[in-house]
């Protein structure tokens, strides 16, 4: 009797301490996008950069679990490398911790902020924060500060409470303006060179659009 | 003066050095459209060398459109080159042989009889530019098929297949108002040097020249608006992802003007000196 | 008259090319310009044409029609790259003429042209190159015609063909025709009228054999024993070969070539020696 009380005692202290290296709610959100085996979506994508003029885009994009994700066009089409990834699941692919950053506001709404840190040196960002709808379960804003490729801000908006997969998502990045050789082509001189040389890093965002899902998902 | 047209047409295609030279210029397409190929995979990474930190990309950018944008860059100095050479030895040949001579000697109108070899240029220009403009979307397109084009002018450019095909089409009817520009001075330099060599030379110098002026900036000032040399650009101005339209057709009127003003010194210049 | 030219005159920077000279010619007449190289016979001839403004003077050609007066300046300029048929029915259709292949067949008849001759006409020889010059000139029936040394580079065949074409145009289709050239040869066989030109000056004119005998002071008289000839001792006699250059009035040739005769001395020729010194001789 009194070993199985030691032994249970343990126990609850064992998840409990096994509980604070993953916030809850963050599995709760996991576990949701988990239960989606594949979908695809149709994209829209608008390019907000000052020195990039493109029109419109539209593309299609397939996610299997378990596989990378898929892109097909008709055109030319810019995909950012991060923020097509609704998954979670390459920021949770290696081991990591979370940290509670407590609660912030976007808009009317307060959402819980959580760092998550990894912990194995091949995860390819340094750091995330991820901003959790804790009620409706699902992500609003994830800031991922990758190794290699500079950061990024995702934005996701939803038309409806029910949904986890968002309908569109606004990729926020910093990029670098362009150097070009002159003697390349067309009317490139005069005025740009003023530009370059004020210019620097700038900022710049893709906004996707995303329609008509085909979701296959574990009830 | 249906007669003097016919006649001169007649005569612009009986002599073999009319085909040398058309099949000097399909040749030089074909050259770039190729060389141009080899060189766009550089082109295309150079220009999206920035963007591949954050990005990838789906599709190809080395499509036809992207060649036909590359030999439209080449062509305004190789085409009225030869079309100049062409032009004017429509006249300076009748003046060598003396046969401007003989046909003075019927009772022919002399300002019709220049008039007809400026407006026979001007077709043959038009003529060349729209087989050019068909052979390198015909060919580019063939081998290379369509897709987006990426241009650097301001900034990156992207447009849309079919929004790209109609600028490129738009630029070679700009581009063709240029080559018209520069037959019609080729004509009225031989006119007032007669002699062929001079001629070509003068003719040359005078593209060569309107080349650099064009790069040179003047400045924001009705010089730079109004000068001849920075007309030939207008083609540029569909490669804006807004078209300014108001601009390229001020240019247009511009060139215009400048050809009936070019046009209209040679048959003054032509009817008042004595023929020998 | 066809055409008449009064009181012409042109200068070139300093120099005077043509000093206050006159030409005509009548419908049947052929007109000779005698002149020496840089004498001003293409001036005058270009004048004529309407290819330059004289300075002072005027040209007349009574003739109303379309193309009054035709002719070949220097040489005659033709499209090399084309044959003979092509070159007429160009510059037909460029005056409004639009020939059959049977008219244009004629006009190459007409000078004497081969009509089944389809190649350049940079092949041809001269003498081709002169007659379908005449044939271009020929174009819209002028009514006169003006030809600019027609005999230069022609072999003597060709001269001689020539010549015998000229002569039928004056005569069948009663063309006033103009020649010119430095030779005398060539022109005092075929003209009716000459006109001598020196420095831009007219120095002589009036009908041609009447002009060479004026200026005829030696004769060129060929036998086979002419050195034996007695009667020749009154003259000054040059003598080369079989033939005596007598010095002699015109009107005592028959005389003498009687006399020789009679020496038993049997003329094979007497060619007058025109003396140009004579013809071109300024103080008239």
């Amino acid at each position: 009797m009194k070993r199985a009380a030691i032994l249970f005692i343990f126990q609850i202290l064992w998840m409990g301490l096994s509980a604070q290296e993953i916030d809850a709610d963050l599995l709760k959100v996991k576990s949701r996008l988990d239960s989606i085996l594949s979908f695809s979506t149709q994209l829209k994508l608008e390019v907000d950069i000052s020195f990039i003029n493109m029109p419109v885009k539209k593309a299609q994009m397939y996610y299997a679990k378990g596989k990378k994700v898929k892109f097909s066009s008709d055109d030319f089409v810019m995909l950012p490398k991060r923020g097509l990834d609704f998954s979670l699941n390459s920021l949770l692919e290696y081991s990591f911790i979370t940290v509670d950053r407590g609660l912030e506001q976007r808009g009317a709404k307060m959402y819980k902020a959580i760092n998550i840190i990894p912990t194995d040196k091949r995860a390819d960002f340094s750091i995330a924060t991820i901003l959790i709808d804790t009620k409706l379960k699902r992500v609003m804003e994830s800031e991922i500060n990758t190794k290699k490729d500079g950061s990024y801000v995702l934005s996701f908006q939803y038309n409806t409470d029910a949904r986890v997969l968002p309908d569109k998502v606004t990729v926020n990045f910093e990029i670098e303006k362009i150097r070009i050789p002159i003697n390349f082509m067309g009317k490139d001189t005069e005025l740009d060179r003023k530009k370059m040389k004020a210019a620097g890093t700038k900022t710049g965002a893709i906004y996707l659009t995303m329609s008509n899902y085909q979701i296959k998902s574990v009830l | 003066m249906q007669y003097l047209l016919k006649a001169e047409i007649y005569k612009l295609f009986k002599q073999s050095k009319t085909y040398y030279a058309l099949g000097a210029l399909f040749s030089i397409e074909l050259l770039i459209l190729f060389s141009a190929y080899y060189q766009g995979t550089t082109i295309i990474d150079l220009l999206l060398e920035n963007l591949k930190q954050k990005f990838y990309f789906e599709g190809t950018l080395l499509n036809g459109n992207l060649l036909i944008y590359l030999i439209l860059n080449t062509l305004w100095f190789h085409l009225p080159l030869i079309l100049m050479i062409v032009v004017s030895g429509t006249l300076t040949s009748e003046y060598k042989d003396r046969t401007l001579q003989t046909i003075m000697l019927q009772p022919v109108s002399k300002w019709k009889y220049i008039f007809s070899k400026y407006l026979v240029a001007i077709g043959f220009t038009l003529l060349v530019v729209g087989l050019l403009a068909a052979s390198s979307f015909g060919l580019s397109y063939a081998f290379f098929g369509k897709g987006d084009l990426v241009v650097y002018l301001n900034g990156l450019n992207f447009f849309d297949a079919t929004d790209a095909i109609k600028r490129l089409q738009w630029s070679f009817l700009s581009g063709a108002l240029s080559m018209v520009f520069f037959s019609v001075a080729s004509l009225t330099i031989a006119i007032l040097f007669k002699e062929a060599t001079k001629t070509w030379i003068v003719s040359a110098f005078f593209l060569i020249l309107s080349n650099i002026l064009l790069k040179v900036d003047f400045g924001d000032n009705w010089f730079n608006q109004l000068f001849f040399a920075k007309l030939n650009d207008t083609w540029q101005y569909f490669f804006y992802y807004t078209i300014n339209w108001q601009q390229v057709i001020f240019n247009s009127v511009l060139s215009f003007a400048y050809c009936m003003l070019f046009m209209g010194a040679g048959i003054y210049w032509f009817h008042k000196k004595d023929i020998g | 008259m066809i055409i008449s030219g009064t009181n012409l005159s042109k200068v070139y920077g300093k120099r005077k090319v043509l000093d206050d000279v006159s030409i005509g010619c009548a419908a049947g007449e052929i007109c000779g310009l005698l002149g020496a190289n840089g004498a001003g016979k293409t001036t005058l001839f270009k004048i004529l044409f309407g290819l330059i403004t004289p300075d002072s003077g005027q040209v007349v050609l009574p003739n109303q029609s379309v193309k009054p007066i035709g002719g070949i300046i220097e040489k005659p300029a033709l499209y090399e790259y084309l044959n003979a048929y092509d070159n007429i029915h160009l510059f037909a259709s460029i005056q409004g003429l639009q020939l059959t292949k049977q008219e244009i067949k004629a006009h190459l008849i007409k000078v004497g042209l081969p009509t089944d001759r389809t190649d350049k006409v940079e092949n041809f020889s001269m003498g081709m190159k002169q007659r379908l010059g005449i044939a271009i000139a020929l174009l819209n029936n002028p009514a006169c015609l003006v030809l600019d040394e027609p005999f230069t580079g022609l072999d003597p065949l060709g001269v001689s063909s020539l010549r015998r074409l000229i002569a039928d145009l004056a005569e069948k289709e009663k063309l006033a025709i103009i020649l010119s050239s430095h030779i005398i040869e060539e022109l005092s066989k075929l003209c009716h009228t000459l006109f001598v030109l020196k420095e831009g000056k007219l120095v002589n004119a009036g009908p041609a054999q009447q002009l060479i005998a004026e200026n005829t002071y030696v004769y060129n008289i060929c036998a086979e024993n002419i050195r034996k000839a007695l009667c020749l001792k009154n003259y000054d006699v040059e003598y080369k070969g079989n033939c005596a250059m007598v010095t002699i009035a015109a009107a005592e040739v028959p005389t003498l070539i009687e006399l020789l005769a009679k020496e038993q001395i049997y003329i094979t020729s007497c060619t007058p020696e025109l003396s140009m010194e004579k013809l071109f001789e300024t103080n008239r």
